[in-house]
């Protein structure tokens, strides 16, 4: 509902009163949107920090795509996503207290934060679902990154890769 | 020439290849980049690739020859010149699989692991490559040339030889392919990596060196035949407004199309090379990333694992810089 807003129905409105009315409506539903925007990473985030602080790596691996892209590596086998999540539980990583830096979605240039190559440009460009989001968040003690692209809406989520911590 | 390549007789022409069998998590990637189940009646061409899962196995039938890809493979279809002809080549970049021919015809397919190259005069044997890029060959029947680093050997029945990455092959020993337990085979390899991953990616550099260099080479000639081709179609161009149709045509048939064809398989060998490279890169260094990373995520600071990506990132520098200008985005 919210991206469907601002198609340009503003010429029709009569008055300049309405007009302002509109604008005011229209930044109010944006900014709303904004904020649903972000409560729905935030959520996905949490999922995801809570399942691995859990040592979930068999949801973890369900959740994710294949191919899975681990920091600038395309992960193409579908044991080996299994391997990489029951590899980091295995080894005691846990995410601490992590938030949200931000959440945005993909561009063209969005694979550079992964790694500036012609091959993880190309999975962007071929694997990615249009509604993955990058999602980047920050831990609490270390103030390390962590990179997740996420897509799916509710009920299902997908992983379609990690970067990180950096 | 690189790797490990057991070498068949080369004339074939490329052939479409049935799926005949399927069971369990089985994935087909064609050219195009596009990704789906592999079902019974699928058809592969040169450049498609089978993947199979945990619990994964396909079976298919290309001209006679039964593939049967066991699971935790990757298989592709690939296609080079030699000898002056297209030459089919079965590609096994990760786990294992059974070859059986019908009859031999002279004009069996290749077969390449990320190490070797294979000559083929047998009827039945089976080929497991491992994480690490060593090859395990075991020959049930018939005959296979084995041949790695400039060095070959012979395997008759119930013989077996192993070749690691950037080696030539080992001494031969006796074996029946049943008698090989691929994942603890496979394991073993995992885990030596795993416990010299400085010297695992070294032995991958050198390997994907001289990918880098049959690439290099193969281009230049290539560029060089582009030329003398430009060069003679001007001729012909020429010769067909100066003495006729027929001269051109004579001309066209004896000098202009032995040189297109030489131009072709030129650019095919480039190709090859440059899809050798990546199925190192993707399935041999990528995998070794992987688990190195997981290992390390929670000291990431360690002397050993920096000076892992130091070497790695040496390594990916050259992929990057001379194999990818010979990638598509579908190869990916």
């Amino acid at each position: 509902m919210c991206t469907r807003v601002g198609k340009g129905y503003i010429v029709r409105v009569g008055s300049s009163r309405k007009l302002a009315g509109t604008v005011v409506a229209l930044v109010v539903i944006l900014s709303s949107c904004a904020s649903i925007q972000r409560s729905w990473d935030q959520s996905n985030v949490e999922m995801v920090v809570q399942l691995v602080n859990d040592g979930q790596a068999q949801k973890l691996a369900a959740m994710s795509a294949t191919p899975f892209l681990v920091d600038g590596e395309i992960v193409a086998l579908k044991p080996d996503v299994a391997s990489f999540w029951s590899g980091i539980v295995k080894a005691g990583f846990r995410v601490e207290g992590a938030t949200l830096a931000q959440g945005v979605a993909l561009t063209d240039e969005s694979y550079k934060q992964f790694a500036d190559t012609m091959e993880v440009k190309s999975f962007f460009a071929q694997y990615l679902k249009k509604d993955a989001r990058i999602l980047e968040l920050r831990t609490a003690t270390s103030g390390d990154r962590i990179l997740l692209i996420l897509g799916g809406g509710w009920p299902t989520k997908t992983i379609y890769g990690f970067k990180g911590p950096f | 020439m690189t790797g490990l390549i057991l070498v068949l007789a080369a004339a074939a022409q490329a052939a479409p290849t049935d799926v005949t069998y399927t069971e369990g998590d089985a994935t087909t990637r064609y050219t195009s980049g596009k990704q789906q189940d592999t079902e019974v009646g699928d058809l592969l061409n040169t450049g498609d690739s089978v993947k199979t899962g945990d619990d994964g196995q396909v079976e298919m039938n290309q001209k006679g020859v039964t593939i049967k890809v066991s699971h935790g493979t990757v298989f592709t279809l690939m296609e080079r010149e030699l000898s002056g002809q297209k030459a089919p080549v079965l590609s096994v970049a990760l786990g294992s699989i059974k070859f059986r021919y019908g009859k031999l015809t002279g004009q069996e397919p290749l077969v390449r692991t990320n190490g070797a190259t294979l000559g083929v005069r047998g009827t039945e044997f089976t080929v497991f490559a491992g994480a690490d890029g060593s090859t395990l060959i075991a020959v049930d029947a018939g005959q296979v040339t084995v041949q790695a680093e400039g060095k070959s050997v012979e395997l008759a029945s119930a013989e077996g030889v192993e070749v690691g990455l950037g080696k030539p092959p080992g001494d031969k020993f006796v074996v029946h392919s049943d008698q090989i337990d691929y994942s603890k085979w496979n394991d073993g390899k995992l885990n030596a990596m795993l416990a010299d991953p400085i010297a695992a990616v070294q032995s991958i550099q050198g390997t994907m060196a001289g990918y880098i260099k049959d690439v290099n080479d193969y281009f230049t000639l290539l560029q060089q035949y582009r030329e003398k081709l430009a060069a003679e179609q001007a001729t012909l161009a020429q010769m067909r407004k100066e003495k006729g149709a027929a001269e051109g045509d004579k001309y066209a048939e004896e000098v202009v199309s032995p040189l297109v064809s030489q131009t072709i398989n030129l650019g095919m060998n480039v190709r090859f090379s440059a899809l050798a490279a990546l199925s190192l890169r993707r399935y041999v260094s990528g995998r070794l990333y992987l688990f190195m990373k997981a290992r390390y995520i929670t000291h990431r600071e360690s002397s050993s694992y920096v000076e892992f990506l130091t070497q790695f990132n040496d390594m990916l520098s050259s992929f990057e810089e001379s194999i990818v200008p010979f990638l598509v985005k579908a190869d990916i």
